[in-house]
């Protein structure tokens, strides 16, 4: 009966002492103007300022420079057609590729279409012929566009030009004879091959990542700073136990990141047309471990934080190798194996992973299974290891203060002998 | 005689500050492993130029020889790699939704009948655009196949008609586009990228570097004592703590060089010295916008955040993977506050395409241009060098 009163009282302490810390942690937030401006400023600015960099999503105006040799009505259906395309703008005619390559040189154009003096006369007489295309290769975006506008109006206008003369019966038979296998391609999800649509939701992901473990690790450094003993703990009978502390820090941050996500995940999107096809219900699920796991990660790295300001030295420049290493941009396939288990320490990686396929590729956590788990794991992992640092410093505070009570008895004694 | 006497108080502080560099081990860390890091990752990454071998789905209805060997012609391709074959497309795209492919190629049923019949029966390819790399080199190879198949029904009904190959090669394909990518003919991502990338990455860590360490003498009041040695000088100051910094990262930044344009042999069209010297340009300043950084907040924290956010905001804006000039209007004028971005003009016009000076120097010009930010702040730097006192 004894006994479980006192373990009864454990708990209701513990749950006690849980909430105090909770309280007190969301105070230190929020005095800390630092720390608001990862938790805050930065979540909530951040995604808004990478959406409306990348919000035209395609390149629209690749300027292009035509030296056309063969000035023949073909040569000036082919400019006229590729001038329609979406993607590419015609800037001008040169008569020479020197005056051409001038305009590159001088950035007004990125590419150079040159048609052959022979153009006509090759097509007229039932030769192929060739159109030359100088790409700049600085933007890889332009270089795309301006491949497949020439691509395409070249394929069409060559089989619309065979077509013309070599009349068949029907039409249909024309076809045949032109185009015996035809061919479609279809982009689905990201349907506009945009690069807002393709980067942001990587980068959202990854910002609540990196500003949890650059907020709590300001917390960390600072705690260090102002207590006793440089130590992560403060001398307080409300945390006495590993558990409390941990989930009483914990608890504090998911009430604030639900916010954060809401925002990051839910109406960013919403403003910038970033798609959106997953079902509300499965991102939710599936962003729970995720926080769980950078929580506990960001806790156990600030044990490691000795001032308030090393997690921005040390954690800022990882952020760019994080979205490199997710796979999302560099194929997964593609990644070095040391580089791809390196990846699984950090919650980003399946996170972005799958938060992607969710949003982007309507994906249901079934098909997510594979990071859903390490998600789960990770976030297991990582609150053992949170419990453990604070275990040490609870462990190490107590012996230092014990060790002063100890050294304080011993003067004291001395003090008493020596009058 | 008083040039003499600062460059006497440039020595001693620079010494100073070597030995306070020596002593935390946060600065080895930024100065030398971040970068080292950087450059080992993302070259290691890159290393194949073209990621190989992407995998994709093929949802062969027709199962005939014909069908067979276009999928083995696909798969043949470098980089494409046929990992799944399955009669139904639904569990393909669920494949895709997995993660585990990137593109689906579609033949449908009768494929091979209807091909030699006249019928035109129709190939689709799926590309998932949600991993834009992966699916824009599938596009070209899925693209590439479906025009080849085409070409070879064409080739077989034009030969059995007694058409010579070159007579059938104009009826199939009249105009060719013959591509050429000057400076990157490989379309290689490690040069497109890496270029920019890793010189992004120092630039971010110098601003870090010299906006904490002018911030913590601030912090731990030592800043009075920093001045006292430069005679209040604060020309002198900054000249003789921030040297030691400079020749650290301009080496740092001349080793970036090596492994970009020595080991990895990238494209370097105009010799070494044009990137040398715009390597040295971004160090100082980036060490300028640094020392700007911590004038306007000079508190650490919000200094390094400041650093911290405009670092990290200038792998986007430099426009090496999205074009600045598609970007919105504001955005461009924006783009030019970034030292990397003159860089990466620099690397355009010289290392990539060799052009002449001439169209060049203006951003050479642009680079010297932020050292006048320093004198700009120095007032508001000196005031809190001297009174500001640190709040926690």
């Amino acid at each position: 009966m004894k006994k479980e009163n006192k373990l009864w009282q454990t708990i209701k302490e513990g749950i006690e002492d849980t909430f105090f810390i909770w309280k007190e942690e969301l105070k230190r937030v929020f005095q800390d103007s630092g720390v608001m401006i990862f938790f805050f400023l930065v979540p909530l600015a951040y995604p808004v300022l990478y959406a409306f960099i990348y919000n035209n999503e395609v390149a629209r105006e690749a300027k292009m420079v035509v030296v056309d040799q063969s000035d023949s009505f073909l040569s000036r259906e082919f400019i006229r057609r590729v001038n329609a395309t979406p993607d590419v703008q015609i800037v001008g005619v040169c008569s020479d590729m020197e005056e051409a390559k001038k305009m590159v040189d001088e950035k007004k154009a990125y590419s150079i279409l040159l048609f052959p003096s022979e153009f006509s006369k090759d097509l007229h007489t039932g030769k192929q012929t060739t159109v030359s295309l100088y790409c700049d290769m600085s933007a890889l975006l332009f270089y795309k566009a301006f491949l497949l506008s020439a691509t395409e109006v070249s394929l069409d206008l060559g089989k619309e030009f065979v077509a013309r003369n070599n009349p068949a019966s029907t039409e249909e038979l024309q076809q045949i004879t032109i185009n015996p296998i035809p061919y479609e391609s279809v982009t689905i999800f990201n349907t506009q091959n945009g690069f807002a649509s393709f980067l942001v939701p990587a980068i959202l992901i990854l910002v609540i990542q990196q500003t949890l473990i650059l907020g709590i690790g300001m917390l960390g450094g600072t705690a260090r700073e102002r207590n006793r003993f440089r130590s992560l703990v403060p001398i307080n009978k409300h945390y006495v136990g590993t558990l409390r502390i941990v989930l009483g820090k914990s608890l504090t941050y998911i009430v604030l990141y639900g916010v954060v996500c809401l925002w990051t995940l839910a109406i960013v999107p919403r403003l910038f047309h970033l798609p959106q096809v997953g079902i509300p219900g499965t991102v939710l699920l599936f962003i729970l471990p995720y926080l769980f796991a950078c929580i506990f990660l960001s806790i156990t790295l600030s044990g490691l934080m000795k001032s308030r300001e090393s997690p921005m030295l040390v954690f800022v420049f990882s952020s760019v190798i994080l979205l490199f290493i997710s796979g999302i941009s560099w194929p997964e396939t593609a990644i070095p194996e040391f580089w791809r288990i390196v990846g699984y320490l950090f919650p980003s990686t399946p996170g972005i992973q799958g938060f992607v396929r969710i949003s982007t590729s309507g994906a249901t956590l079934n098909e997510v299974t594979h990071e859903y788990q390490t998600l789960w794991l990770q976030a297991g992992v990582y609150f053992i290891t949170a419990c453990l640092v604070y275990r040490k410093q609870i462990i190490r505070t107590r012996k230092l203060v014990s060790k002063q009570h100890r050294l304080m008895k011993q003067h004291l004694q001395q003090v008493r002998i020596s009058s | 005689m008083n040039l003499k006497q600062d460059m006497h108080a440039i020595g001693a502080i620079a010494r100073r500050e070597v030995k306070r560099l020596v002593e935390k081990p946060i600065y080895f860390f930024c100065m030398l492993i971040a970068p080292a890091i950087s450059v080992i990752f993302f070259i290691s990454l890159m290393r194949q130029g073209l990621p190989t071998d992407l995998p994709i789905a093929v949802v062969d209805l027709d199962n005939s020889a014909t069908s067979r060997n276009l999928i083995r012609q696909l798969d043949a391709f470098e980089q494409t790699a046929v990992v799944m074959q399955t009669l139904s497309f639904t569990e393909a795209r669920q494949e895709m939704q997995r993660g585990k492919i990137y593109g689906i190629f579609y033949i449908p049923a009768d494929f091979a009948v209807e091909a030699s019949t006249g019928k035109q029966p129709r190939l689709s390819f799926y590309t998932n655009a949600t991993y834009l790399i992966g699916a824009s080199l599938l596009f070209r190879d899925m693209k590439t196949m479906s025009v080849l198949a085409s070409a070879a029904v064409g080739l077989q009904t034009g030969m059995a008609q007694g058409y010579t190959n070159d007579q059938i090669m104009g009826q199939l394909q009249p105009i060719v586009v013959d591509t050429h990518a000057i400076g990157n003919p490989w379309l290689n991502y490690s040069v497109y990228l890496n270029n920019t990338i890793i010189p992004g990455i120092l630039q971010l860590l110098i601003f870090l570097i010299t906006v904490f360490s002018i911030g913590t003498e601030i912090k731990f009041s030592t800043s009075r004592e920093w001045l006292q040695m430069g005679r209040h000088n604060l020309a002198v100051s900054l000249l003789g703590k921030l040297l030691p910094h400079t020749i650290i990262f301009t080496t740092v930044g001349f080793m970036i060089c090596a492994v970009l344009y020595g080991y990895n042999s990238f494209p370097l069209n105009t010799g070494w010295l044009p990137m040398l010297t715009a390597m040295f340009l971004l160090v100082i300043s980036s060490q300028a916008v640094g020392v700007f950084m911590i004038g306007v907040l000079p508190t650490l924290r919000l200094g390094l955040s400041f650093a911290s956010l405009f670092g990290m905001l200038s792998f986007s804006i430099v426009g090496f993977s999205f074009p600045v000039q598609e970007m919105h209007p504001t955005l461009q004028a924006l783009a030019q506050l970034f030292p990397l971005r003159h860089y990466f003009l620099i690397y355009v016009d010289q290392a990539l395409n060799g052009r002449e000076l001439f169209y060049t120097w203006t951003e050479y010009a642009w680079l010297l241009g932020f050292l006048i930010l320093p004198v700009l702040i120095g007032r508001n730097l000196k005031d809190a060098l001297m009174y500001f006192k640190y709040i926690p």
